[in-house]
């Protein structure tokens, strides 16, 4: 019995054994160039998402292998050149990482342009990325503030009813396609959405393709995508809290807890801002301001709460669920506030059949409502909802370990109702697409990529393909790039169905039988990377068919959406961008815009034809101390263009002059220590104060200052 | 395991909860005021102990004025573009959208903001009356050449005191409406005084141009 009991006891032993022995430790530190530790350095095992960590305070790791089979290690910090290293059959010990800055940001993992995970120096197609760093230095509170400061070419203006607009090199708001972390935003406004839901708190990375995509997206993705991806955190927990305090009792107050525990990862970020009313025409007489197309601005308030949670059921399965709210109050008036409210959710599983194969399925709702608080009867009366329920699948089959082909296909239901209908009535459609894409790498240097999208609309019968062709090509410190890609727009319930009463002033209504915008793009760029300097010449042409606008119509004696005359839109950018060991940078973009219409159109170019971005700054950290300094400026040309006087008449013109100006911003952002920074703001440094307020004006009385905090807070006690 | 579970259902019903509501979620949150909840116009309220009560009127149509007689408590209303439609030849106050005029009468604008202050007050306020004025620019009939710069004007008389009751401000597009929330005396050609409060230009709808105007007449110490 003894001996029975001791060869029991053994085999338990070696059953214990087993694993311990099996399970191995990796450790070491990662250090920059200069050898300094780098704090938050992530490590990854490439399938195996439940082994990463990150470097401590002294930017130590360590790493506990199961068993000794042979691991990839991806090792990666922000503003850093990733390195993987291949761990080989029961390798143990320590390994210390030197990871290079990544100086132009070329080792960032873009998705925009092709939808598959891709280095930026790699991707064929032309992407810009702004950075979480950029964002940070621009002191950005949504995404027009940023586009504005980091992107030449990009004018956010008011139209009516003090509403934003976006012209990006020609295009408007409904022809640039602002998606977040791949999903499409419902609602909008004269054409924009509501580009306040998009906040830059919390947000990794925004990846800008200029020129059509529908091809991958479908319908407004004639002049650009703008995708946000938001942060996700990768500690075992983070919380970060920030706030700002401006001009205009100018408020910004933002916070997010993250946390990852086991299989579960989440991410909550709530932000809040307020502004009080601007006057601008203070202490002018009437007589000055009378002819001004704004005198003031109105006051407003936005929550923006988010959370998404990822449930990865193994090696192979993710799972994610996200919900949002949003809310925006604008004050305008005594006895009315205008109030929009967002409610979006959706679900994503993505799995892993091996590492050639991958499938995402997503669901997602967003309901973009708008309503009137009547103060006076204590009303809030909703006469607008857009409402979208999306299924996207996207399946991603890898070829001998670099060709990629992608499949995918969407189906959305869009529903309206408006104040803008008869008797605020609703109207709703649906979409269905589909879609496939092969990106041949030929060899190290040659890319070929080359796409077809089919899209359905259900109320207005369109069946319409959308086909691109793109090549990249690289030699020595050069990527050549060429495309061609077709843009289209489908007409929406409000341009088919509309029916409004404008103040009794006159009728807009739509038109059922529009055609879809379509747009030929062609683009060439360059790129030069050495070192520390990078040097991109992009050049395209436009072609752009169909265009749809309201027209004045004299059967009807109103205004009706139309499709125009074809518009041709050229033009070049070029970015040129430089950062120094020492802590200097700088980045100097223009772009040239010339937009074609022909006379007696309903619409008139108001494009501004040169405009640049640039940004000097000095950065350098010490051990509890960081200093960063950065001036941002702005220039746009002005642009004479010539106006119609009458509302009924495509003939008589009159000419009008948009005056240049610059805007300058200076940051000066300190690190007072590890998780704790703040930052101090003067806005519109030079002063700058238009004689009057056109539209397209920047609504400033002239150089404010601001002071912000943000706080890490896992930082703080670590 | 049980936590996948749960998540799935989760995920699910949040997937089911959307789906069950094609075109849209939580409109309970808003108000759905009935547009014609109060299809009676005219002098909807009135109470004879105190001279007081409330006009309601729908001064919607650029092209109609509506006439407040007092001393009978009835409305009517002409269409100012249609010459066989002549004035009423008993009234005291009338309004055209948010402009009034008075009959021969005069306004002075008080510094109340409420006619139970007013009538607390125990004091007559005291100022000078402004009378109407001819006008050719301000009573807008057609607004359709507005952005050819052509409004058509009704030449009429205009009161500009009692017209402050709301200020439109057009400094922005669209225009913002301004109540002054101040009360009205207004002396009648008999030589009576109304006092009157616009305390809405909306329904409850928000449509504009459903004027509430509080009164009080004959508004005696």
């Amino acid at each position: 019995m003894q001996k029975i009991l001791k060869n029991v006891c053994l085999i338990c032993c070696c059953l214990m054994v087993i694993p311990i022995s099996a399970q191995r430790i990796i450790s070491g530190t990662v250090f920059d160039e200069n050898k300094e530790p780098l704090i938050g350095a992530t490590l990854s095992i490439k399938g195996k998402t439940t082994l990463g960590t990150t470097t401590d305070a002294q930017g130590k790791y360590m790493l506990k292998l199961p068993n000794n089979n042979e691991y990839l290690l991806k090792v990666s910090y922000i503003g850093y050149i990733s390195q993987t290293y291949k761990i080989s059959v029961a390798q143990a010990g320590e390994i210390d990482f030197l990871l290079k800055e990544d100086a132009v940001n070329m080792a960032t993992v873009v998705v925009t342009g092709t939808r598959t995970p891709k280095l930026l120096k790699d991707v064929p197609i032309v992407t810009r990325v702004i950075t979480a760093d950029e964002i940070k230095k621009v002191d950005a509170t949504h995404i027009g503030d940023l586009l504005q400061a980091e992107l030449p070419g990009i004018e956010f203006s008011y139209s009516m009813d003090q509403q934003v607009s976006l012209n990006m090199q020609g295009f408007g708001g409904n022809a640039v396609l602002f998606l977040v972390d791949g999903e499409r935003l419902a609602g909008e406004t004269l054409d924009n959405i509501d580009y306040n839901r998009l906040n830059m708190d919390n947000v990794e990375r925004i990846e800008i393709v200029k020129g059509a995509a529908s091809s991958l997206y479908g319908s407004n993705a004639v002049g650009g995508v703008v995708n946000v991806i938001s942060k996700m955190v990768t500690k075992p927990w983070a919380v970060n809290i920030n706030g700002r305090y401006g001009a205009y009792n100018d408020q910004r107050y933002g916070g997010t807890i993250g946390f990852n525990a086991g299989k579960f990862s989440s991410v909550t970020n709530v932000q809040h801002t307020q502004v009080d009313e601007k006057n601008l025409a203070d202490g002018k007489m009437d007589e000055e301001t009378g002819d001004w197309a704004f005198k003031k601005v109105y006051g407003d308030r936005t929550w923006n709460v988010k959370e998404r949670l990822i449930y990865t059921a193994n090696d192979r399965m993710k799972l994610t669920a996200r919900v949002g709210y949003f809310f925006r109050e604008r004050d305008k008036s005594p006895t009315n506030k205008d109030r929009y409210r967002d409610f979006s959710g959706g679900v994503k599983g993505n799995y892993m059949f091996d590492t050639a194969n991958e499938l995402e399925i997503a669901y997602s709702f967003d309901q973009y409502d708008k309503s009137d608080y009547l103060l006076q009867a204590v009303h809030d009366v909703r006469d607008y909802s857009n409402v979208q329920h999306s299924v996207r699948t996207f399946y991603n089959h890898t070829f001998a370990d670099k060709h990629i082909l992608t499949l995918g296909g969407d189906y959305m239901r869009d529903y309206l109702m408006s104040y803008q209908f008869a008797d605020n009535g609703s109207k709703y459609q649906y979409i269905v697409d589909g879609f496939a894409q092969f990106d041949w790498n030929l060899t190290k240097y040659f890319n070929v990529i080359a796409g077809l999208r089919f899209d359905y609309y259900s109320d207005s019968d369109i069946n319409h393909f959308s086909p691109k062709l793109g090549l990249m090509y690289k030699v020595g410190n050069c990527s050549l790039r060429g495309a061609y890609a077709g843009g289209f727009r489908a007409p929406t319930l409000k341009e088919m169905y509309m029916s409004f009463d404008m103040a009794s002033i006159f009728m807009i209504y739509g038109n059922p039988d529009l055609k879809p915008e379509t747009s030929h793009n062609f683009s060439l760029s360059a790129e030069y990377i050495k070192g520390r300097y990078n040097l991109t010449v992009t050049g395209f042409y436009n072609m752009v068919g169909n265009r749809i606008t309201t027209a004045w119509s004299e059967a009807l004696k109103g205004q009706v959406y139309t499709n125009i005359s074809n518009i041709r839109i050229s033009g070049a950018e070029v970015n040129a961008s430089a950062k120094y060991s020492c802590g200097l940078a700088a980045r100097l973009s223009y772009a040239y815009t010339y937009e074609n219409i022909k006379k007696g159109q309903p619409v008139i170019s108001t494009t501004r034809p040169h405009t640049a971005t640039v940004r000097v700054e000095y950065d350098k950290n010490w051990k509890n101390y960081g200093l960063n300094i950065a001036l941002n400026g702005r220039f746009l040309s002005k642009v004479n263009t010539e106006e119609y006087t009458s509302n009924a008449s495509y003939e008589e013109t009159e000419t009008m002059t948009y005056p240049a100006y610059t805007m300058w911003k200076l940051i000066l952002s300190q690190k007072i220590w590890e998780g704790a920074r703040v930052s101090l703001t003067v806005d519109n440094l030079f002063n700058y104060v238009p004689s009057r307020y056109y539209n397209n004006s920047p609504a400033t009385r002239g150089t404010t200052f601001s002071a912000g905090l943000s706080l890490d807070i896992d930082r703080l006690f670590k | 395991m049980k936590r996948c579970f749960l998540f799935i259902i989760a995920v699910l019903g949040m997937m089911f909860l959307s789906f069950s509501a094609c075109d849209g979620i939580l409109e309970g949150i808003y108000d759905y005021p009935v547009a014609d909840d109060r299809n009676e116009f005219g002098f909807i309220k009135n109470d004879p102990s105190t001279h007081s009560g409330t006009i309601y009127i729908d001064a919607t149509d650029y092209r109609r004025w509506i006439f407040i007689d007092f001393h009978t408590q009835k409305i009517d209303s002409i269409n100012v573009t249609n010459s066989e439609q002549k004035e009423p030849e008993e009234w005291d106050v009338a309004i055209h959208r948010y402009d009034a005029k008075t009959h021969n009468g005069a306004v002075l604008e008080t510094g109340y903001t409420g006619l139970v202050a007013l009538q607390n007050a125990g004091v007559m306020p005291e100022g000078i009356y402004v009378e109407d004025v001819w006008t050719t620019d301000k009573i807008a009939v057609d607004m359709s050449g507005m952005m050819d710069g052509n409004i058509v004007y009704a030449e009429s008389y205009f009161n500009e005191e009692l017209s402050k009751w709301l200020n439109v401000d057009k400094s922005n597009m669209p225009p913002a409406y301004i109540p002054s929330n101040k009360v009205y005396m207004v002396r009648l050609k008999d030589g009576t005084y109304a006092a009157l409060r616009l305390t809405n230009y909306m329904n409850d709808s928000g449509v504009k141009g459903f004027m509430t105007i509080d009164y009080i007449y004959p508004f005696e110490l």
